[in-house]
């Protein structure tokens, strides 16, 4: 029995169907992280779970319970949001004492509540602040205490750290984080940042269009994407496509690639690619694949080394980026910094083939 | 070369200055005109006014006609001044005026935050209201009034000013309410506030700009109108409005325009005062839309 259980949603406007069929099971305690571009559906099915939005088709079930007739209030939730949604009128205190009072918790017990939560998350000092008085980083924090207060069996939080600059995201990042491990209740997180999906997730849904494109850990979804979108879309730099042609070389299958002036066939042992020979794939492979060269002890049966032309090289402090051009098209390597050569000039790179993936040009599904 | 520009310049937008004051000094000469007419004949004496010109100065100033007209000038047959109808005025405006804010603000808190199917054709048939002139309104409105029972009573007058209001109070706040993000609405719902309690606790608090923006809209509104009150209210039920109108009309051989002046700054004062008190929330309420809180 898990904790959210989401089974055939659908929901259409008219004619437009916005969400087709979504299936998602969560367990007690897990972070479930719903990623996708804008207009993927990711925020509606999350209306829907908190009931502010009906379904056409299809049940939610939330800690055992079919909710799709209970109103918000009666599923035992909370939720934050993207512009906060604090109260304008009350201070932090009566904002967090606002639901607590709906709910007819006697005054004590809400102000034990109040202590609690101000103490949890560090705002003492806040409570008899306006929300006007915040920064953008108070306000959420206020936000977020006003879900803890309620205690509920699952959390929504809806993009809730677009609003806040580049340096405070990554703090809030980990204070979320940080609250997770701390409450240990479930928690559903929409956001449109990878990044973010990737470091506070334990389970990803990648949406596209109204569908779940992929479902699965972070780990899974960054080293086995089903399909193309999935592989492009998580991963900063993202993912190298390159098309490529599948060649029988000795009676074993290759791949074809040209680079610095060179054709060179790398050889595959994947069985799946004996369907595609002479025909073109896509080859998805990792910046981070493509390093310089390291005289490495382990296991190198996949280690390629090619000599490229730098078009142009980006030194982001941590790696330095380096454009290459592989079968016409640029393709990202990331070197260490100290190992870089110079725009326009010719370095040894080290193509790691273990974690490559295969696409079908014309499904964009994985084939290997 | 430099300066001698700059300083050409400075001397055409000093120049520029100029004209638009002496622009805005005339067209306040021109606006302040009757007023200063209307306040410096109520303060002379009929001899004075006979005598003098229009434009000149009391030479002698009298309270006098301010006394008549509050208390003791002709209106039809009652000679009691203009104090009995201020106070009508008063009795029927003050509720008029709460009653329609209130729906107003009812109105746009459901037309914005809980729409249903056909708000936006609800909304239009409204605007359309705004739109429609009071004589249009008059016979029907009479055989409601009838038909309810309450023609030429104070209920019916509240009855007519606040059903006309109701249009653009509405509208009001419908305008002010869509700014405010429909995400504090959904927040409460999830805490388990109602229809009600949301209205109550959030959505009226925060809405003081522009409650102070429908106040004095329809004070002004409903304080100035003549033609409901002089339809819809007969004798001594009138508004001032109708009893200035009244009291200029009533002739006893000479026109006392002094009295005639007092008792129309008499009915304009309340009007005056409003706008006196909250002009500078009229102004900050009607632009807070564009500013996101």
């Amino acid at each position: 029995m898990g904790a959210l259980s989401i089974r055939n949603v659908r929901k259409s406007y008219g004619t437009t169907e916005v969400l087709k069929g979504i299936n998602l099971e969560v367990e007690e305690g897990e972070f479930l992280i719903l990623v996708g571009p804008s207009g993927c559906g990711k925020s509606t099915l999350l209306s829907m779970i908190a009931g502010l939005d009906s379904i056409t088709s299809g049940e939610v079930h939330i800690g055992g319970r079919m909710v799709n007739k209970l109103s918000p209030k009666d599923r035992d939730i909370a939720m934050v949001f993207q512009s906060y949604a604090l109260y304008p009128n009350m201070t932090v205190r009566q904002n967090i004492s606002f639901g607590l009072e709906i709910r007819k918790v006697a005054k004590p017990e809400r102000e034990k509540i109040i202590a609690q939560v101000a103490q949890i998350l560090q705002m003492e000092p806040l409570l008899d602040r306006k929300p006007s008085q915040l920064s953008g980083g108070q306000r959420q924090r206020v936000a977020m205490g006003r879900a803890i207060a309620r205690n509920p069996t699952l959390f929504l939080f809806d993009e809730p750290l677009s609003n806040l600059d580049a340096k405070l995201r990554v703090e809030m990042r980990t204070e979320i984080k940080l609250l997770h491990k701390r409450v240990g209740k479930t928690i559903v997180y929409v956001t449109h940042d990878q990044i973010e999906a990737m470091t506070l997730g334990d389970k990803i849904a990648v949406m596209k269009a109204g569908e779940v494109m992929q479902f699965g850990t972070p780990q899974q979804i960054y080293d086995n994407p089903a399909n193309l979108f999935v592989a492009g879309f998580m991963g900063s730099p993202s993912m190298n496509f390159i098309q490529c042609e599948v060649v029988t070389q000795n009676n074993a299958l290759g791949i074809k690639i040209e680079t610095g002036g060179q054709t060179h066939i790398v050889p595959t042992n994947n069985a799946a690619l004996a369907d595609y020979v002479g025909k073109q794939i896509i080859v998805g492979i990792r910046p981070e694949m493509i390093t310089h060269k390291i005289d490495s002890q382990g296991d190198t049966r996949h280690f390629y080394v090619f000599d490229s032309h730098i078009e142009i090289a980006e030194p982001t402090g941590a790696d330095t980026l380096l454009m290459i051009t592989i079968n016409n098209k640029v393709v990202v390597c990331r070197v260490h910094p100290d190992h870089a050569r110079k725009q326009d000039e010719r370095m040894s790179l080290m193509f790691d083939m273990s974690k490559t993936v295969y696409f079908d040009p014309l499904t964009e599904l994985r084939i290997a | 070369m430099a300066d001698l520009s700059n300083a050409q310049t400075q001397g055409s937008s000093r120049l520029a200055r100029f004209a638009i004051y002496a622009l805005l000094a005339l067209v306040c000469l021109y606006y302040l005109m009757p007023l200063f007419i209307l306040l410096s004949t109520s303060l002379k004496t009929l001899d004075d006014i006979r005598t003098g010109n229009l434009l000149s100065l009391p030479k002698q100033i009298t309270l006098e006609p301010w006394q008549q007209a509050w208390s003791s000038a002709c209106i039809g047959v009652r000679c009691e001044g203009m104090s009995v109808y201020f106070w009508n005025s008063f009795r029927f405006v003050v509720p008029a005026v709460l009653l329609s804010t209130l729906i107003g603000a009812f109105n746009g808190y459901v037309l914005t935050m809980w729409r249903f199917r056909g708000s936006e054709f609800f909304f239009a048939a409204l605007m359309i209201g705004c739109f429609i002139p009071f004589q249009v309104v008059l016979l029907p409105m009479a055989r409601t009034l009838g038909a309810l029972g309450i023609s030429n009573t104070v209920t019916g007058l509240i009855f007519v000013h606040v059903i006309y209001g109701v249009a653009f109070t509405t509208l009001f706040f419908r305008n002010y309410y869509i700014s405010i993000p429909d995400e504090l609405v959904k927040a409460a719902k999830i805490e388990g506030a109602g229809f009600l309690r949301i209205f109550w606790r959030i959505i009226l608090p925060l809405s003081t700009p522009i409650i102070v923006v429908s106040i004095i809209w329809q004070f002004t509104q409903i304080w100035n109108d003549f033609l409901f009150g002089v339809v819809f209210s007969t004798g001594d039920r009138q508004p001032v409005t109708v009893a200035l109108n009244n009291l200029v009309n009533t002739s006893t051989g000479v026109i006392a325009y002094n009295v005639n002046m007092a008792a129309a700054i008499i009915a304009a004062l309340p009007t005056l005062f409003v706008y006196i008190v909250a002009g500078k929330y009229f102004v900050r309420g009607l632009t807070a839309g564009a500013v996101k809180g």
